[in-house]
Parts: structure tokens; sequence; C-alpha cells
């Protein structure tokens, strides 16, 4: 683990610093439900911060979550949000950024959600280029139902539901959202929360759709395989001269899965699902629509 | 009934242009200032030559179904009109062709199959369409001019709606067609005429256009003059047209329509879309319904605006695609986990297509739930002459916005007199919350005390208890005798019809007899269907689905027991059916039995 | 199916619906199949001229309701024309290109009028009457109280010419050698017979031969009769009346015995065993007389059909006639002819 602090650090200070640099206005009063030590929380502060960064007003942001422990985030951020059905969040997503260009999506959810149930709907997403940002949560593990198998639990990984350990190789997300097309893929981990808040941002600020992949661990459920200590010592920074502009190398990168590179993968620009819907009503010789009528003015 | 009232049927294969003529007929006929019903059916496979048929119903009153016996038989195909021809009356007339062009075995032409009754008219329509157009292409459109000819129906029509049908082509496939066209009219005018079909004038327009209207095409009308935002949709039989027609024409209003990967991301972002403040809907059938189950509970409980059109069809699971059937009103008024009612509406003719559909946007948005419209595959093909109200409008804005001056915090689940809470939209200030399918207070935070989910289930319900009498639509009329009746029939979707034309007949034979029809499915407008049950003797339900589902809920909610009449052919129920089971009832002789 | 016989009749007229009767009767599981050239179901030819009564409604002319023929299971096949008859293969090929399998055939398509060919030319501009069609249209033509001008004169014209007399308008017969067909009656003997047409109102015209029928109309369905003589005469209509001759063309190559009508033993068989014939297309032997000769009217024709259907069951029946052919004058001057009947 780098040393990132050379300096003593006193609270009180650090309390002032945090109050004065307006992330907070980004928290809601809640209290997160996670557990001690979750990634979650290394999450929401990225969150704040990318959204305090990039200057974007709580009443034009729309966090989208899944079922499982990322249920929960929208209630702990201070912005509309949307607790929708397990493994349906990128549809839900694509009809809110679709009705109003304006708003800013953030879709949080864990791998089950994400790679079991709603895997039908990640490539469609990718491939339309809807502009939101997906941050997929991953600790190979059902957590909120308690420890079950997900598609990314390690083979060997024992669970209420692999009694005699999961014989099947895992799914190797990174490769497929890359195959899919996703104009911006990135990879990063809880334990370094400060290289997660700004790859955050990074994703958030990318035009198009950004799939952050996330990795941490489940504190409560999986001790023995994707912990803080086994995973501190897989990560990796991104290896010097690696091409983000080629899908190839991202997707030979993301091959290895031993040691998970901390990084952006590939990004490129292209036009949004917005963008082309929009070109298309003027093809149709019509005024495209930003936001519904409906929506009162500022 | 007084004047015209025919009905003429082509029958081909696919590929012998059976529908493009049959298209022609209904246009022309409904330019000319009749009243047109009309029904086609297409095969089910893409290739290879299955049946078409097209019907028409032509008319001087206005009518509400089609009828059981054809006027007029035209075939183009006579393996595939053979076994029409016992659907067209005595002294009614089957056209064909006298030239085939293959040698036919024994029973292969259909002039070995008319009844005595019928009356045969042959003319060689591949030779004519040679002759006149260099190509046997356009026999369809000799054998259309010869029935226009034969009946003296109005040339010029036929001849404006064959221009309007090419005006995209060029000028030469619009002169091929109307002189394949003339050849027909011409032969048909010179043949000596045997049937007793009778073909009048047309009533005075009065300077009223009709036009010809599917069910689809209606609702597709009403989505565009309610001002629709967003569409998501996933094709299905038969309810694709919907998309089509508005990827069409969304765009020229800078709105948005998308193909999705299924019905659920289908749903998905229509109810994303509709929590976004967007006008936002989509449209499906019985197996995409039932895909969309888990999302309408979600958009039930989180309290968010979504319209689904489901053209029903043959069921159940894939069922069968290109035929009609009323068997997904289960899963419209119930599908979906726990208690989870949301307004539901079911027209029951072209016209009501249309208003439903617009009605259905200011209704999802004023009670903030999903609203389910239910057609079915008879409504949604049907072509029938409309005439659009341009004084009619759809209320362009029902969002109830919030109260700036309001004290804050927020809440999106406030508890109201009518149940139905400020919405604020993601954009606006002040307003910012979250929506949740969890159970939720009034601020929308999740919560699963005994009080809180009673009371919200409460709100949800209750909420929709006004829809009953939302205004601009008529969700139950009376038809027929007043006061207290032998038989009431009660019905929905396009079976009213059928159930209208049986109760008239019924009238005439002396049976006094009311019809009711019942266009919102749910809530049920318990307090007019109770007055009405309450002035009958007995009460017919005749639905096209196996198990009464209609009947069930009626006597279930109301508690009165009632008489079904259930039947799964796939097509439009019988008028002479109905009429049975009324003679039935009324203690009659059930006559001319099936 | 292929079990079941297929017994097929050509001619849907009094001698062919008279044999699907008899045919019916005999076996109740047979196949029966009537070939019609026309649309209509079987009408009575005879009564055609009630057009000119007020009678114009077709079904009024029916001999068996529709009903009928479902009843008594006989397929009714119209607009059919047989084009050939493939006795080898027990075969007919319909005009519309329709092949039909038969196991025993009865050929009644009856005669078509005859025309000397020096008229074939303007054949177009007169009117016939063997159909109710072609009955309504002259009635749609003719004027009231219009002049019709007789060609021939044989005996269903003369019927006719009593009714139009009857009903109000004016007839003119040119007599040749058919008339009074199929009376043989020798020019010589004619006067009588015509002086009794006379008396019963009906114009003789004593100009000798037709040469031409003009159209004179100018839109109007007006005619004009030139004579060889150089003689006109006008006219609304002009209807030819030389009998009839039998419709046997389609039969060619069917490998039976053609004079001028099909030939046919007593039985009423053709050379052929599985073919017989009915009516107005067949000759029958006559042992007596050594020739083959035809009979005509209701009765015979009727009688025909009927010993023809018993002998296609298996029956050994002869046909013979029993009725008197003579054209007779009547107490008041006017004739009467046995043709002219046509209730049983």
């Amino acid at each position: 683990m780098t040393a990132e602090l050379k300096a003593p650090v006193y609270l009180e200070e650090k309390l002032e610093q945090i109050q004065a640099s307006g992330r907070l206005d980004y928290r809601s009063g809640s209290l997160p439900t996670w557990c001690p030590g979750c990634g979650y929380f290394s999450m929401t502060e990225g969150v704040t911060d990318a959204l305090n960064e990039l200057g974007l007003k709580n009443k034009d942001v729309v966090c989208v979550s899944g079922i499982g422990c990322a249920s929960r985030f929208p209630f702990f951020v201070d912005v509309y949000g949307f607790h929708t059905l397990h493994g349906r969040t990128l549809p839900v997503a694509t009809g809110i950024k679709t009705a109003n260009e304006d708003l800013t999506v953030v879709v949080v959810g864990g791998d089950g959600d994400g790679f079991a149930i709603g895997g039908g709907h990640i490539p469609h997403a990718a491939k339309r280029n809807v502009d939101i940002t997906y941050l997929l949560f991953d600790n190979g593990i059902y957590g909120l139902t308690k420890g079950q198998t997900s598609p990314t639990s390690s083979m060997g990984f024992k669970t209420s539901t692999t009694p005699y350990e999961n014989r099947e190789q895992p799914l190797n997300p990174l490769m497929m959202v890359l195959s899919y097309g996703a104009s911006w893929v990135g990879q990063a981990y809880a334990g370094h929360p400060h290289r997660l808040s700004a790859l955050i941002k990074e994703a958030m600020a990318h035009r198009g759709f950004s799939y952050l992949h996330i990795l941490s661990p489940c504190v409560t459920f999986d001790k023995t395989d994707l912990t803080y200590e086994n995973m501190n010592m897989a990560v990796q920074d991104m290896p010097e001269g690696h091409d983000s502009t080629s899908q190839i190398a991202a997707l030979e990168l993301a091959a290895s899965r031993e040691r998970p590179a901390i990084g952006v993968f590939f990004k490129e620009d292209r036009p949004t699902l917005n963008d082309n819907l929009d070109n298309v009503a003027r093809s149709a010789g019509g005024e495209p629509q930003s936001k519904p009528a409906a929506v009162a003015a500022e | 009934m007084n004047g015209t009232d025919i009905q003429i049927a082509f029958c081909g294969s696919a590929g012998d242009g059976t529908i493009a003529v049959g298209d022609i007929l209904k246009q022309a006929m409904a330019l000319a200032g009749f009243k047109v019903i009309a029904f086609d059916q297409y095969p089910a496979e893409i290739r290879g030559f299955g049946k078409c048929v097209s019907r028409t119903r032509i008319t001087v009153e206005q009518v509400y179904s089609m009828k059981q016996q054809t006027d007029i038989l035209v075939s183009l195909d006579d393996s595939h009109a053979i076994p029409h021809t016992a659907e067209v009356r005595d002294f009614g007339a089957v056209i064909y062709d006298s030239a085939p062009i293959s040698l036919l075995q024994e029973g292969e032409h259909i002039s070995g199959h008319l009844n005595p009754g019928q009356i045969p008219y042959a003319l060689p329509f591949r030779e004519i369409s040679e002759r006149a157009t260099s190509s046997n292409r356009s026999r369809n459109m000799v054998a259309l001019g010869f029935v226009a000819g034969l009946y003296r129906m109005q040339r010029e029509a036929f001849h404006e709606i064959i221009a309007r049908k090419f005006k995209t082509k060029p000028k030469v496939v619009t002169t091929t067609n109307i002189d394949a066209f003339d050849e027909g009219y011409y032969a048909g005018a010179a043949e000596y005429r045997f049937d007793n079909v009778r073909v009048g004038e047309p009533p005075e327009k009065n300077g009223v256009e009709a036009e010809m209207l599917s069910g689809n095409a209606a609702v597709v009308r009403g989505c565009l003059e309610a001002g629709i935002d967003t569409y998501f949709g996933y094709p299905i039989t038969p309810a694709t047209t919907i998309m089509e027609r508005l990827t069409v024409e969304m765009p020229k209003h800078g709105k948005k329509a998308l193909q999705t990967e299924d019905e659920i991301s289908a749903i998905g972002a229509t109810i994303g879309a509709g929590y976004a403040g967007a006008r936002a809907a989509t449209a499906t059938s019985g197996p995409g319904l039932a895909l969309m189950a888990e999302m309408l509970g979600l958009g039930v409980m989180a309290e968010v605006p979504s319209v689904i059109f489901v053209s029903q069809r043959g069921g159940p699971s894939t069922g069968m695609p290109t035929k009609t059937e009323q068997s997904d009103l289960n899963l419209a008024v119930f599908g979906g986990s726990g208690d989870a009612r949301r307004i539901v509406l079911a027209p029951t003719n072209v016209e009501g297509c249309w208003r439903c559909a617009g009605k259905a946007f200011e209704m999802a948005e004023k009670y903030q739930t999903p609203v389910i419209v239910l057609l079915d595959l008879y409504l949604s093909n049907r072509y029938e002459t409309v005439v659009m109200s341009p004084d009619e409008k759809f209320v362009a804005d029902m969002t109830l916005h919030p109260d700036s001056k309001q004290d804050a915090p927020y809440k999106r689940f406030a508890e109201t007199e009518d149940g139905i809470s400020p919405r604020a939209l993601p954009g606006e200030a002040g307003g910012i919350h979250t929506i949740t399918g969890l159970e939720h207070n009034d601020m929308g935070r999740p919560n699963d005390q005994p009080d809180i989910h009673t009371n919200m289930s409460d709100k949800r319900h209750k909420k929709l208890d006004a829809a009953v009498d939302h205004p601009g639509i008529t969700i139950t009329k009376r038809f027929g005798d007043e006061g207290d009746v032998d038989v009431g029939i009660m019905a929905w979707g396009s079976t009213f019809g059928e159930s209208l034309e049986a109760m008239m007949m019924a009238r005439e034979e002396g049976i006094r007899c009311a019809a009711m029809k019942v266009v919102m499915m749910s809530p049920l407008p318990i307090e007019p269907m109770t007055a009405f049950m309450d002035s009958c003797n007995e009460v017919l339900i005749p639905e096209l689905n196996y198990e009464g589902q209609f009947a069930t809920l009626v006597s279930g909610t109301l508690g009165r027991p009632v008489h079904r009449l259930n039947q799964v052919p796939g097509t439009p129920m019988r008028v002479e059916d109905i009429l049975n089971q009324i003679r039935r009832l009324a203690g009659r002789e059930a006559r001319n039995a099936a | 199916m292929s079990d079941t016989p297929h017994l097929v009749i050509i001619g849907n007229g009094v001698a062919g619906n008279r044999a699907a009767e008899i045919l019916r009767e005999r076996d109740k599981d047979c196949r029966i199949s009537i070939i019609s050239a026309g649309a209509l179901l079987f009408y009575n030819r005879y009564e055609l001229p009630h057009v000119f009564r007020g009678r114009q409604e077709w079904p009024d002319y029916l001999q068996h309701p529709p009903e009928y023929f479902a009843d008594n299971k006989i397929a009714l096949r119209r607009k059919s024309v047989v084009a050939d008859v493939d006795t080898d293969r027990r075969k007919l090929i319909l005009a519309h290109r329709e092949e039909v399998g038969f196991d025993q055939l009865l050929v009644a398509t009856g005669g078509a009028g005859y025309l000397p060919e020096r008229l074939q030319e303007t054949r177009g501009l007169m009117h016939s009457f063997s159909t109710f069609k072609a009955a309504m249209a002259l009635n749609d033509d003719l004027p009231a109280k219009g002049h019709v001008v007789m060609l021939g004169g044989d005996m269903i014209g003369l019927d006719l010419a009593r009714t139009l007399i009857d009903t109000g308008y004016r007839v003119s017969l040119v007599p040749g050698d058919r008339t009074f067909w199929p009376h043989e009656i020798k020019l010589e003997d004619q006067p009588q017979y015509l002086s009794a047409l006379q008396t019963m109102g009906i114009e003789v015209v004593s100009h000798g031969e037709v040469e031409r029928i003009e159209d004179t109309s100018n839109g109007k369905a007006a005619r004009k009769v030139v004579f060889v003589s150089g003689e006109e005469l006008e006219a609304d209509v002009v209807i030819p009346f030389y009998g009839l001759v039998p419709m046997v063309d389609f039969m060619s190559t069917a490998g039976v015995d053609i004079e001028r009508g099909l030939l046919v033993n007593p039985q009423l068989q053709t050379t052929r065993d599985e073919v017989f014939a009915a009516g107005d297309v067949c000759q029958i032997w006559a042992p007596e007389s050594k020739e083959y000769r035809f009979y005509y009217g209701w009765r015979n024709v009727r009688k025909m059909g009927e010993v023809a259907a018993c002998n296609m069951m298996g029956d050994d029946t002869t046909f013979s006639s029993d009725v008197d052919e003579s054209l007779v004058i009547t107490a008041d001057g006017g004739i009467a002819s046995p043709f002219w009947e046509y209730k049983a």
C-alpha cells in the first residue's frame, strides 16, 4: 500500500476541510446500514466527491439502484433516487436519461444484480451508449441475502448454496463489457478510496456509457477469498504504456484475473443514445425535445 | 336495417394482393360516404402461400360487428377460397377466375363447391390483366374492378384511392392499376346479375369526412394527441404496428421512440421515463404483459405513471399469435405480486381505442399509476370509419406539482384527502426524494411497520376510486330497453359489438333486452353495473375466453350470479350464438342451432 | 371416394334433371353431378314467354328450390362448359381446365338455335330467346306495343308469338322451310297453317328470303330486315327461330358415333357402353323406319331422361314415344301443337 500521508493529520482540521469542500451537501441525513468496513462507504465518498467536484446540482442528479446491498444507496445521497427491481437498473436508467437529457444518472448495483439476472440488459446499454454511469460493486457474493454464490465468485468458494464448493468458472465482467463496446471501461478498488473517487469522477464526466468495475470485499460473509488482505496484494496499477484506445489491448489486460489492474481500460467518444435520437428527430423534421414539458422550469 | 348492408370477402394466397384490394375497397367506400367495418386475416407464417382473407362490411347505418354471412366472395386463389364458400349466403355472389393457368384435378376449382343457392360469376382475371397491363400481377385489380362494376360502385372513389395508394411510386404504377381496375369494371357493368345483393347510394356527407382507422392506428393517434414523450417497445403480434407507427411519427414532434431488447426493458424504461415526468408508453400482447408483471407492481408501489397498451391474442403462453381472444383480463387487472391495483381500460370499438389511449395518459398522470389499455387482435386490426371530432382535446398536463411554499422536507407520499400526493420531478428544486419498490413512509423511506403498510395500501387503492368519474370518457353505457328487462348483456372489448347487434335482434323478436358496455375493468364502476343488473331478470356475459374472466370478476365483485357464454374460436364471437343464449334465457326456443 | 360410382350428366335441362331425379331414387349413395354451362338452377325454358306477363324474377321459374339439390346430394356445377371428353380414361375436361372423372356419362346438352349461314354475320343484331337472360334482354329492348319480326318461326317462336300478341305487341313472321319445326310441314302444305297463324294475329310476310339485317337504331334498338327481293321491313327486334341443332362438338373425340346428333340405340346407349344420351341432342334408332331420328317436346325429352337413368342403373328399358306429333288446326282457327305442352 502506497503511503499517501506524509504529514500528521489532525481530526478537527480534517473535519473543517471536509465541511468546507461542499461534498457533504450531497449526503442525505440517513445513516447508512452497511456493515462497518464495507466498500460501499468508500463508494459513497467517491460519488459525493465526484458530484461536488463536477459541480452538479443535487436536483439534476438521479441515482438508480438495484436489489442488493446497493439498494439503499440512493437513500444515503441527497439526490433524486429510484430503488428499482433486481437486475433492471439499466432499463430504468435508460428511461430516465432519455426522458430528460439534462439529468445526470448514476447507476449502482452489485455483481449479482448486474451479471446474473441483469446480464441481458448490459450489452444494450453499452451498445446504445446511454449517457449514464454504471458503478458495479463486485464482491463476488450475494451479501444482502446472507452470502450465496454469485456469477463472479471464485472456483472452490463455499457458500450456503454451494456447500460442496463452487465448481463453476466465474464470469469476467470487464471482458464482457469491453466486448459489448462500452465507450468507457475502468476498474477501481474500494481499498484505495482516493483512486476510487478519481475514477468515479472520470466515469461520470465521460459522455456516454461509463462502466466502472469496483472490487470490494464482503467483510461479513467472505472472510477467506476476496478479503482486503488478499486484494491489497492482488491489485496493481495500470501497466506502463497501456493503450486505452485499443479495445483488444483492454481485453487482453482484462483477461488476467489474478492481478486486477486499477485504472481506465478503454475509452472512446461516440454519439450517445440521446445524440442519435435527437438526430433522428431532426432528420424527420422535428425539433428535439430535451425534457418533458411537465418538468417545471428553473 | 335501411339501405345498403353488404359484406364482401376477398380470399387469396399471400402474394395475390388480397389485402391490397381489400384496403382499396374499404378506403373507396369510406370516401364515397358509406360506413365501413373491415377485418383482414393474415397467415401466421411469413413465407409460403398462406391464406389471406380481407372482409369489408359496407353500410349506410352504423353497425358494430362483421356479419356472419358474406354477400360477395371473390376468389383470387381457389384452394384458399373453397372452404369459405360456406359463408356466402343464398342468392349471394361467388366471383372467380374462369381460366386458371394450370390443369386442375377434380374439385380444385371453386365452381364445383358452390351451394345451389349461390350465384357464380366467372371472369378470366389473369387473361384480362395480361391484356390490359402485359402482366398477370394485376388480376386482383381486375377482380376488384369487376365487383365495383357489377354493383355500380363509385368508380371515381376507387380511382382516387388507387392514386393515393401509389402516389410515392412512379406514375406508371398508378396507371397500370387503374387500367386493370377499369377493364374489370367494364366487364362487371356488362354482366347480367342473378344475385340479389343491393348496393344503393351512399348517404350525404354534409362536409363530414370520415377516416378509416384501425384500432392500432387509433391508439397511435390518441398517443400523439395526448403528447406522448417516450415510447419503448418490443415487437410482438399484434401490437407491433403501434411501435412501427410511433417510431415514424414521434421524431417528427421531437419525441423519442426506441425498440428495446425485451419487454422487461421496455416497461423498465417506460417507468423510468414516467418517473422523470415524461408521458411514457409501451405496447405489447399477453406474453409480454406477463413479463412486465413485476415492473407493474413497482409502478404501483412507487406511484409512477405509465401507459401500457395490450392487444390480446390467443393464449395461454405463445398461444395463437394471429388469432383474437380476450383472455388476458386477469393478468391485466391482477398481474404482479401483492395487492397491486391499477387502472385498466378496455375500449369496444376503434373510436374508443383513440379515446382510451388519450385518457390513459391523463389518468396515469393524475392518479400516478400504471394504466393498462386492453385491446384484442380483432380490434387492433379492424378498420372502421370514424369521424374524429376536432374539438375534443386531451388535457395536456395533469401532474400535481408540489406547492413551492411548502415546508421542507418534501414528502413524496404525503397524506392527502384523495390519496394523490404532489409529485416533484427530477430536475425540480425542493423536491428531492427517492422512490422504491419497498413499502415506505410518506417520505418514501423504506418502512415495513403494520400501520405504515396498512395506510399506504389504503392510499394506493383509494386514490383510484375517483377514476370511475374521470371526465371525457364513458366507462359504462346502457343500450336498448330502459327499465326492467328479461335479459341483460354485459360485455367488454370487441365482443360488445356483437352483443349490441344480438340485443337489437332480440328486441325485434319481442324480447325485452338491454346491453351494457363496460370500459373500465379496474377499478370496476360498481354503481352503474349494480343498477344495470338490478333491472335485469337474467344477466349474460359473453366473452372470448375459456374461463369467463370478466364474468368471474363481475359476479365476485358484485356478488351476483351471471350466465356465461365463453368461446375460444380465435375469431370474433358470432352474433347468432349470443342471440341464441338471449332467447334461451328469455324462455324462447333457440333457432338455427350452429 | 373412388368406390362410389360417379354418374355425370352434362346438361341442365328437362332430360338431365329428370334423369338425376330417377338416379337418386334408384341409388341413395352414388355420386351424381350435373354440369351446366349457365349460371342458373334448373328452370323451365318453356315458361320463358311469361317474362312478358310480368314474371321477371328468375327464382320464379325454378323447377326445384335450391334445397332440393342439397337434400338429394346432386352436385350442380354451373358456368361449366365441357371442352373435351376422354372416354378411355373416363375423364371430362372442363373449359376452365378442371378434370372430372366419371363412371357413367349422360349427355343431355340439348340443342342450340340454328342460324342459316347468310345470317351469321348479322347475328349480333338479332335477339335470341333461349335463356332467361335472353328473354329479359328482349323484354328490355322491346318498347311497349313494339314490333317483333320472327324469322323462320319454329314452334318455340310461335309459342312466344302467342304471348306477345296477347300482351299487346305486334308480331310479323317471315316463313321458310323451318317454319313449324319440329313438325315436318312441306312448303306446299304450309298455306293452311299460315292462315291459321294469321287468324291468331300473326302477320305473315311474303317477301321471300331474307338478305340481311341492318341496325337503324342510332342509339335505339331498331332494326330493318332487308330481303333478297329488295323489300324492307322495319322492326324493333328481329328474332331467328330456325329450330335447334344438337350441341355435340365437345363429343367429337369421345369415340361415339355422331350424325347430326349422338346416335343411340332404343335403350339410349351410345356406341360406348358407359355413355348415354337423352333429349334434343340424340338420334334414336327406329327399327321400323331403319333410321336414327330425333324426338322433341317436353314429354318425349322427359321420358328419355327416365329411360336413360333406368338403363344406367342396369335396366333394359326401351324408349317409345306416345306423343302424337301432328300439328293441328283448332276449332277457332288457330294452331295447337304437342310441342307446346310442358306440364305433367
